[in-house]
């Protein structure tokens, strides 16, 4: 709060400070609006963890359409600028639409080639955009509008105009970021699949990050069109897209001040630079590798990493109770069809390429259950729980939720149907904190798409996100990054973020792996405690512990099911003993 | 000729992605490179043939210090795939300029080699230059080489080997390092002589490697990233489709492929002959 007042009062008086030419104040007011628009650039790739190399589209769009408004149709300013805003919304949302198909770099690759369709139509359409002479003529002095004669031949009125749009921009999207809905994009950037096994629908956070940043680099746009009054074409070829990049990271991505930063280095070397260096671009160029290589923080981010000392963590006081499953679970014990199946698999077969890794499973378990999937590795295990839980589309066969064929629904779907996991493999959100591993998975049961208000002040989640913490002995650590956490601790808050979307079926993927006797036999009691209450189905190697814990135990090997029934069957039976003793 | 000169470009992009995970956006730079050494070399000893082996030797030595240089410094760290796009893309800002700085902003003419120039034949109402077909003949010489060396060949094997599990192959004791630099190099030596035989075509210009970078990206998309056939088919069919539109309604062009590719993206998008999972991540 204390930095937005201060911000609000260098914006306000940076023009007392010195006897600034219009050049130079024109100059600052450009700043400003390029420092929104790496700002709006950083909602997708800071905080949704998207890369976009296409946003020269939403601000060039956004910059034509404001252009065009006041050149042909002689619109009011405010309406051309608020068309411009809009304009960079539905081109990101068209965009984003087609390339969130892709993750990763590829979804980068795609995002600049997309974008330059928008130049070439630009660069084409003479009649209309000016082609290569850019957009100018434009009336925005001469209009005599409500804003219009406020932006005067003063230079002075327009950067206050300018800075007021931008500051309470600035503020909307700080609000956003802060919101309910921000915290959910957190989670998407710190663990994708993590996320959408939380139950949100990855993609489509994605694409509202998209539209996010279209929205506010529109307006960025749309107010460049009005501070230059011209539109060069410049603003819609790709080089835009890499000059925003370069921007962000200069500055630092993740902060509400790099971009501002960030832009003004950039301008800075643009307009002073190139005069004592022709070739400027070679320096932007190898400072900006410089910058990837030795400072990912960039300039804002280094810096403020130096001045906050970082807090250590406090050291874990370990509780040996065991938790009361009754406060970890919340469960409908009424669900299930009326035989009491809660999830069935019919002939369920997964094949990759010749591999054929789960053969025609057909698996039963009915409320309350407590079963444990066995079987030599590569027997097909990992792989059946993640066409159980939607990873991977089956080749063949149905998956049944009571009754109902859910086969091939997206992970996020099946999450909120209730039924969640854990994995193999240790899959938390590493970057974020215990508590909010935790809290973003209770969210998830409450509200997605909340773009107003404090997610801290989501009392039901809070309480429901300490609670399990309490439970599982991690309340002492609730601070410290996922990652910071030891093995055995993550293993643990693998499972708290499970239980935090109030499953009525369980599936745990090995949860003793890599755990110590004492460890293991901690877990083995609490799956034992929570059985009853929520259904459960366990992948384990642990055979101690299988036999220990199970109702019932499924034998898989090379993907099909080999035997089925009570621990003593499957400890007599023929056949496992043969698969085990080979093995 | 247009999309043969696409396939080796974009057969160069697919293949370093396929083993190193990453967009190498300075790809385009290493055409342009490619440009301007057949440019320096016929500049100097007046042999276009001299040009044919200078180029992709040099420009695939730049290839060894990019990576080295640069790249490695990636490999491993939280998030090297993106900041592999990102330093490719500094030096694809950085170098052009250098370029300017070195041989000055307007472009260098290159005159088609003599023993090539004029028609070979007509065909109809068409003058089939020998240039053409020269371009022609190269790359149906060049592409069954490259498929023996990535198929038949023990470096060919490592490449592929490691695009499906880079861990696995360094478990089994082979140097991937030492692969990575190589599949580099060739991928820049590659577009390095496309570099050269677009020369005489088009004027040798720093901007000359942007262009192409993204008809590549649109290539790739179509035929299925990190895959041989893909590149191949892909090239042609976007090499050919923006000559034949080039010549029926100039306009359309460059617009075409675009909605090309957005269709490719709704309907098939893994790429028309791109394996399931990859380029997902």
């Amino acid at each position: 709060m204390r930095g937005l007042a201060l911000a609000a009062l260098v914006l306000a008086t940076v023009p007392l400070y010195a006897d600034y030419t219009p050049f130079y104040l024109g100059l600052l007011t450009e700043v400003l609006v390029f420092g929104l628009f790496a700002l709006a650039y950083d909602v997708l790739l800071g905080h949704a963890g998207v890369l976009s190399l296409g946003h020269s589209a939403f601000v060039g769009v956004a910059a034509y359409t404001t252009g065009l408004l006041l050149a042909r149709y002689r619109a009011p300013l405010e309406l051309s600028v608020l068309a411009g805003a809009v304009g960079g919304l539905v081109t990101a949302l068209v965009l984003g639409a087609l390339v969130l198909r892709k993750r990763g770099v590829y979804l980068a690759m795609l995002t600049l080639a997309l974008s330059q369709v928008f130049y070439y139509v630009v660069l084409m359409w003479t009649p209309v955009t000016g082609g290569t002479d850019g957009l100018g003529n434009l009336p925005v002095l001469a209009l005599s509008e409500p804003l219009g004669w406020r932006l005067s031949k003063r230079p002075v009125t327009r950067y206050y105009v300018v800075a007021a749009v931008v500051f309470l921009a600035m503020l909307a999207i700080r609000y956003l970021l802060r919101s309910p809905f921000g915290r959910v994009m957190r989670a998407v950037k710190a663990n994708e699949t993590r996320a959408a096994a939380c139950g949100y629908d990855t993609r489509r956070v994605k694409l509202v990050a998209f539209a996010i940043s279209g929205l506010f680099s529109g307006l960025a746009g749309a107010l460049l069109t009005v501070v230059l009054e011209f539109v060069p074409i410049e603003n819609i070829h790709w080089q835009m897209s890499g000059a925003v990049l370069i921007m962000t990271l200069f500055g630092g991505t993740g902060t509400l001040l790099g971009p501002f930063v960030g832009a003004g280095v950039f301008i800075w070397m643009r307009d002073f630079l190139s005069k004592y260096l022709e070739y400027w671009e070679v320096f932007v160029g190898a400072s900006f590798v410089l910058i990837v290589l030795f400072l990912p923080e960039g300039i804002v981010g280094t810096l403020a990493r130096l001045v906050t000392r970082r807090r250590a963590a406090p050291v874990s006081a370990e509780e040996d109770r065991l938790p009361e499953p009754e406060r970890l679970v919340r469960a409908d014990p009424r669900s299930g069809d009326a035989d009491g199946r809660l999830l069935e698999s019919r002939g369920l077969t997964k094949r990759f390429g010749g591999l054929t890794a789960v053969d025609r499973v057909d698996f039963v378990v009915r409320r309350g259950e407590l079963r444990s999937v066995i079987g030599p590795n590569g027997a097909g295990k990992t792989t059946f729980f993640n066409l159980l839980t939607g990873v991977l589309p089956p080749s063949a066969g149905r998956i049944l939720w009571k009754g109902a064929d859910i086969t091939g629904q997206p992970a996020h779907k099946i999450s909120r149907l209730g039924i969640a996991r854990s994995y193999q493999i240790t899959n938390i959100f590493g970057d974020l904190t215990v508590f909010e591993n935790v809290r973003i998975a209770a969210q998830s049961r409450v509200t997605h798409y909340r773009f107003w208000g404090n997610p801290d002040r989501l009392t039901a989640v809070n309480e429901r996100a300490e609670e399990i913490l309490r439970e599982l002995g991690l309340s002492a650590r609730r601070d410290v990054r996922g990652a910071e956490l030891s093995h055995g601790e993550q293993r643990y808050l693998e499972i708290g973020v499970a239980l935090a979307t109030d499953p009525d079926f369980l599936l745990l993927d090995e949860p003793t792996a890599g755990m110590s006797p004492d460890e293991t036999r901690r877990t083995a009691a609490l799956v034992r405690r929570l059985a009853g209450l929520v259904t459960i189905v366990v992948v384990e190697h642990d055979m101690e512990v299988v036999m220990g814990i199970s109702d019932r135990i499924t034998v898989l090997n090379y993907g099909e099911v080999l035997a089925e029934g009570t621990p003593a069957e499957i400890r007599e039976n023929a056949d496992v003993r043969r698969v085990y003793l080979r093995d | 000729m247009n999309g043969c000169i696409l396939v080796l470009v974009a057969l160069g992009l697919s293949i370093v992605f396929g083993l190193m995970g990453i967009i190498n956006f300075a790809h385009g730079i290493f055409y342009m490179l490619g440009a301007y050494a057949g440019w320096l070399t016929v500049h100097l000893t007046g042999s276009f043939w001299l040009a044919l082996l200078a180029a992709p030797i040099a420009v695939g030595l730049v290839g060894v210090l990019v990576e080295r240089g640069v790249l490695k410094r990636i490999y491993g760290t939280r998030n090297a795939n993106f900041a592999g796009v990102l330093v490719t893309y500094g030096l694809a800002i950085m170098i052009p300029d250098l370029v300017r700085m070195t041989f000055g902003r307007p472009g260098k003419p290159f005159a088609v080699p003599e023993a090539l120039t004029g028609s070979l034949f007509r065909l109809g109402a068409i003058d089939v230059h020998r240039y053409r077909v020269f371009i022609l003949l190269v790359t149906a010489v060049l592409l069954p080489l490259l498929w023996l060396l990535l198929n038949k060949t023990n470096l060919g094997l490592v490449i592929r080997a490691g695009t499906s599990d880079n861990l696995m192959v360094q478990l089994l004791g082979i140097n991937v390092a030492r692969t990575w630099t190589i599949t580099y190099a060739l991928g820049a030596a590659l577009a390095a002589f496309a570099g050269v035989i677009t020369a005489p075509l088009v004027a040798v210009a720093p901007e000359m490697g942007g262009l192409v970078l993204i008809e590549c990206f649109i290539v790739t998309v179509v035929g299925g990233m990190g895959s041989f056939v893909g590149a191949v088919v892909g090239g042609l069919l976007i090499g050919e489709t923006l000559a034949l539109t080039g010549m029926l309604y100039d306009v359309l062009a460059d617009v075409v492929i675009y909605l090309a590719m957005a269709l490719v993206l709704l309907v098939r998008p893994r790429g028309l002959f791109g394996q399931e999972g990859m380029s997902e991540e």
